[in-house]
């Protein structure tokens, strides 16, 4: 203990330790100082702007033992405000971190206090719970130890060395643009990994079929991940070794997922992975050979050095698999460990399109599908199915080698764990006669515009849901959506019945893959309002949340104005997405604009010709998306042109005339997407003339390349080939009958 | 003339800027070995590698503003080939040609004295003592499962052909079984599924179609259920589904291990499916 307080007092300067003696334990306060300031990092060769805590990214690693009083002094020195929340953790409701429900935000300049006591032990980590600031660098471990005389301290486990790690991903862009970027359907971060699973790719797969399919059933390009990010990053850096360490020695590594947005697989290089504790708790001990940690999720390991004079790369790939990170524990030569091969993203296609009905729900399993014990991403990973492109190789080496990887890279033996092998140590029932509260949800989402919701709903359109203290609340989720979800409970570990019965783990992060359903119950213990959301950051910045609130609990002294707060924190999550695009033609502007939030789309177009003969013509529609796929949209229009042509008019081939060179009109409307995601919008103007027009956008053709169409009946018509040459360039070339042949310049953000 | 010659030499050179060079070993046999080590290694005006066959030494060439030794020779591990800072991962190695696979240098592993206090590995054997008036009838349709068995196991390694093979034993072990010596029990399944057990096992016999064998094996494992339902076994069988298969009605099939080889899908979804019933 005396090191320990040695090594703080290196630290922090200020860490000031208060012994408390009303107990024959010795309670003792353990305090933290965190500054939180503004700071600039080079993580790519380009300078960016983070937030530092200490000086450090990721924040300082804090460490409590369980009964200490933990006392964080946090001091916002940022230009906005923050929140820290204590992820795992049992604490009182106004501890927990969450701004507009636990508390206020920490306003700049000002210092907040979060004192509670530690009632658990584990592996932990803390973050941000404001915007996005967890993406750029507001996260931390928090290492909860167990006393030596606790009944549950494991020889041999407990007692080994131990190495906190923290995965992150480091992007260039601001989260706030990612973040604006995906509900945009943009498809930079696609084209960043190699994933566009364009027409051209997927004809040189011999895959075109699917991809029909896929579009046919209203798919975009479906990845495992959304984000982009330059950097994967463990305890804020891209590779070191662990020297300390030497042969036969046995490393407890505390793992927690501090990512934004990505999984990360775990493999290492000297033989199997004992996982020994998950979210906290622990659990049987299982040796695997790999194991998959979703967002904010923990899992605590143990890994052997094998031998002398080398040191065994420990490796987390994320799942997307373009990049990965790696430390490398003992000293010496350094052993690597095979890379995970390239996804191969048109089996998974085709296996989406096989799940995915025509009316854009899946296949409901049922319980037949839970626990990650059926990926269904196996399909797509080459370790395990065989690679069936052969690689690039010189032809004879080609030849030379089909005999010998043909057999051995098909390797079912891997072991991969899941939640079914997770075995508590401790019987976690819970009361017998306490009244069950029974809820479900089904979890929902829409790719094409970034919608993730709890049974179609998103937060800001639903209302706490009051539980009473001493009830069990069991929950069945089911996951109806095309990704997974890393779904987070503050304040309570719920047990995840997987068949281990009496012996059930306990979690805090269930990661529940599409079409799975599980079952999670817990007992509501601890009074308050505490959040449920899937962690991935941009879901729940999407409004992918609920609150858990117990009826008649005390008022939180921080939060006078719960009602006002919540409706914050609605807010929040449901912010409206500004995109803007212009083509700079020879024969005109082309652009639009849009406003989006969930449900709420505020758009205006406009081709804007160099003179009056060809014209300019905007249309604006204010519209709402319908039902939970949202491929219908109701609006309201105002369309306006002016056009010198002699006062002609023209015909449509209905046989209504307009005026083509004056107009000014309201409509009323309706776009349907129908299949292969072409708009039909059929609109009527107040004058009585009906317009009906197909047109789709963005067909991707190629990596970079993209087509669109439009025509209607007032025989106007347009076809346009895009090349997306940067994250807001592109160079467009289109056909258009008003105006005629074009060559331009697209900008768009 | 000559000063154009000279002028492309040095642009030739100057591709990588600043460059700096060193010299390291990379372990490796042959001609074959320099190609893969060097493309591993090169990257277009960035790194380039020239390994020496005989005397193992490479040169690295690259910009020290963009990479570094440790990249290069990690990329060049990543490919099979060892050096004194990177082991290449031993499955890599092991997949290298034959001539390549060049002579390493052996680690000491050190043996770890651990007591196995492993609970969860109980033995299934333990339990063979079966009674003697039974063994009769578990061996007249043990060859029955037995070869049922060696279909399954044909059909998850997706291999029509070995299937085809495995199906005509099957058909053979089934003619073969003498119903005088089946238990009552058994002998009043048998009776009831014979013919469709053999039926569609001629069927997996005529094909080499995969897809089509599975049609096939779907039915045939839920007699083979009905069967062994009923029949004594000296290890347990695990009845196992998979929800996905037969275009997502899900179908089932008996396997003598617990874990999870999916017969329906093969490689490509081997791991899909859970047991639902331990037939002991």
């Amino acid at each position: 203990m005396d090191n320990q307080k040695n090594i703080y007092k290196k630290m922090l300067p200020i860490v000031i330790l208060l012994l408390i003696t009303s107990n024959i334990f010795a309670q003792k306060v353990v305090r933290y100082d965190l500054y939180v300031k503004d700071t600039i990092v080079n993580f790519t060769g380009k300078e960016k702007r983070a937030i530092a805590v200490n000086r450090q990214i990721p924040m300082p690693t804090l460490t409590f033992t369980e009964g200490d009083t933990a006392e964080i002094h946090v001091h916002n020195q940022l230009k906005e405000s923050t929140s820290l929340h204590w992820h795992g953790l049992y604490l009182p409701n106004k501890e927990d971190g969450v701004p507009y429900l636990t508390q206020m935000p920490i306003e700049p300049n000002t210092t907040h206090i979060y004192r509670f006591p530690i009632i658990q032990n584990g592996t932990h980590w803390y973050h941000s719970h404001s915007g996005l600031q967890e993406q750029i660098g507001m996260y931390g471990s928090l290492i909860l130890k167990k006393r030596t005389d606790d009944p549950t301290f494991r020889k041999g486990i407990d007692d080994l060395p131990t190495v906190p790690i923290i995965l992150s991903e480091w992007t260039d862009y601001k989260p706030e643009n990612v973040h604006r970027m995906l509900h945009n359907a943009s498809d930079w971060f696609a084209i960043k990994k190699g994933t566009t699973q364009s027409y051209g790719e997927a004809i040189k797969a011999g895959h075109f079929k699917t991809k029909l399919t896929n579009e046919w059933k209203r798919m975009l390009a479906m990845d495992v991940s959304d984000v982009y990010y330059d950097k994967f990053l463990i305890n804020g850096t891209s590779e070191h070794q662990l020297t300390r360490f030497k042969a036969g020695d046995k490393v407890r590594l505390r793992i927690a997922n501090g990512g934004a947005s990505s999984y990360f697989w775990l493999t290492y290089a000297g033989g199997k992975i004992k996982v020994v504790a998950n979210d906290g708790n622990d659990v049987e001990p299982v040796d695997v050979d790999r194991l998959i940690i979703g967002v904010s999720e923990t899992y605590d390991i143990i890994v052997t050095i094998p031998a002398e004079n080398t040191s065994y790369e420990f490796l987390a790939t994320p799942e997307g698999r373009t990049k990965s990170v790696s430390i490398y524990i003992g000293s010496g030569i350094k052993q690597l460990v095979s890379p995970l091969p390239k996804l191969k993203y048109f089996e998974g296609m085709k296996m989406m399109n096989d799940m995915m009905n025509m009316d854009g729900t899946m296949n409901d399993m049922g319980m037949d599908m839970s626990l990650q014990q059926m990926d269904m991403n196996t399909i797509m990973y080459p370790e395990i199915t065989g690679d069936k492109e052969p690689m690039k190789m010189d032809k004879m080496q080609e030849m030379e080698n089909m005999n010998h990887s043909q057999h051995s890279s098909i390797n079912s033996d891997i072991v991969t764990l899941n939640y079914a092998m997770l075995k508590s140590p401790t019987i976690t029932t819970l009361p017998e006669d306490a009244p069950v509260r029974d809820l479900k949800f089904e979890l929902t989402g829409n790719m094409n515009r970034y919608v993730w919701s709890m049974d179609n709903k998103v937060l800001s359109e639903t209302d706490k849901i009051l539980i009473k203290k001493g009830e069990i609340v069991r929950i069945t989720l089911y996951n109806n959506s095309m990704m997974r979800h890393p779904m987070h409970l503050h304040g309570h570990d719920f047990r995840v019945i997987n068949g281990q019965g009496d012996y059930a783990p306990l979690k805090n992060v269930l990661d529940i893959m599409p079409m799975e359903t599980n079952v999670i119950e817990f007992e509501a213990n601890l009074e308050g309002d505490w959040f449920f959301h899937c962690h991935i950051l941009y879901h729940m910045m999407a409004g992918m949340n609920r609150v858990f609130s117990y009826e008649n609990q005390a008022p939180n002294p921080l939060l006078p104005d719960k009602k006002w707060a919540y409706k914050k924190l609605q807010r929040e999550s449901n912010e409206l997405h500004f995109m803007f695009q212009n083509d700079f033609a020879t024969n005109g502007n082309d652009g639009m604009t849009m406003l989006q939030n969930t449900r709420w789309s505020f758009g205006t177009e406009w081709r804007l010709g160099y003179h009056d003969r060809h014209g300019y013509e905007t249309e604006t529609h204010i519209g709402r998306y319908i039902g939970r796929n949202q491929w219908l949209m109701p609006f309201v229009g105002f369309d306006w042109r002016y056009r010198k042509q002699n006062g002609d008019f023209e015909k449509n081939i209905f046989g209504q005339t307009n005026t083509k060179d004056n107009r000014t009109q309201f409509s009323l409307g309706v776009a349907y997407t129908l299949p292969m995601l072409v708009i039909l919008q059929t609109e009527i103007y107040h004058d009585g003339n009906l317009r009906v027009q197909l047109r789709r956008e963005d067909i991707p053709l190629t990596k970079r390349f993209r087509a669109s169409f439009m025509v209607n009946t007032d025989k106007e018509y347009m076809v346009g080939l895009n090349y997306i040459a940067g994250k807001n360039l592109g160079f467009r070339t289109h056909y258009d009958s008003d105006m005629g042949f074009g060559i331009g310049l697209t900008l768009n953000y | 003339m000559a000063i154009t010659v000279l002028l492309s030499f040095t642009a030739c050179n100057a591709q990588i800027k600043n460059a700096k060079t060193e010299s390291v070993k990379i372990y490796g046999n042959c001609g074959m070995c320099e190609n893969t080590i060097e493309k591993a290694g090169n990257v277009k005006k960035v790194a380039q590698v020239d390994w020496n066959k005989d005397t193992k030494m490479a040169t690295l060439t690259y910009d020290p503003s963009k990479t570094n030794q440790d990249e290069i020779l990690k990329r060049i591990a990543l490919a099979g080939y060892d050096s004194d800072q990177f082991l290449a991962p031993d499955d890599v190695y092991d997949n290298l040609p034959g001539c390549c696979q060049y002579e390493r240098v052996k680690k000491t592993e050190v043996i770890l004295t651990e007591v196995v206090t492993d609970h969860s590995m109980h033995n299934h054997d333990s339990t063979t003592d079966a009674k003697s008036e039974t063994k009769q009838e578990v061996k007249e349709l043990k060859v029955v499962f037995d070869n049922y068995f060696a279909l399954k196991d044909a059909l998850v390694k997706s291999d029509g052909n070995l299937a085809s093979a495995k199906a005509k034993d099957l058909l053979n072990a089934l003619n073969a079984v003498q119903m005088n010596q089946l238990s009552n029990e058994e002998h009043t399944v048998w009776m009831k599924v014979m013919k469709d057990l053999k039926f569609d096992t001629e069927h997996i016999e005529e094909t080499k179609d995969v897809g089509h064998q599975r049609d096939h094996f779907n039915t045939l494992s839920d007699n083979m259920y009905q069967l062994i339902k009923v029949s004594k076994q000296v290890t347990p069988t695990y009845y196992q589904h998979c929800p996905m298969a037969n275009d997502g009605k899900g179908a089932n099939w008996l396997s003598k291990e617990n874990g999870v080889k999916n017969p329906y899908y093969g490689s490509q979804m081997l791991t899909c499916g859970k047991t639902v019933e331990t037939i002991e």
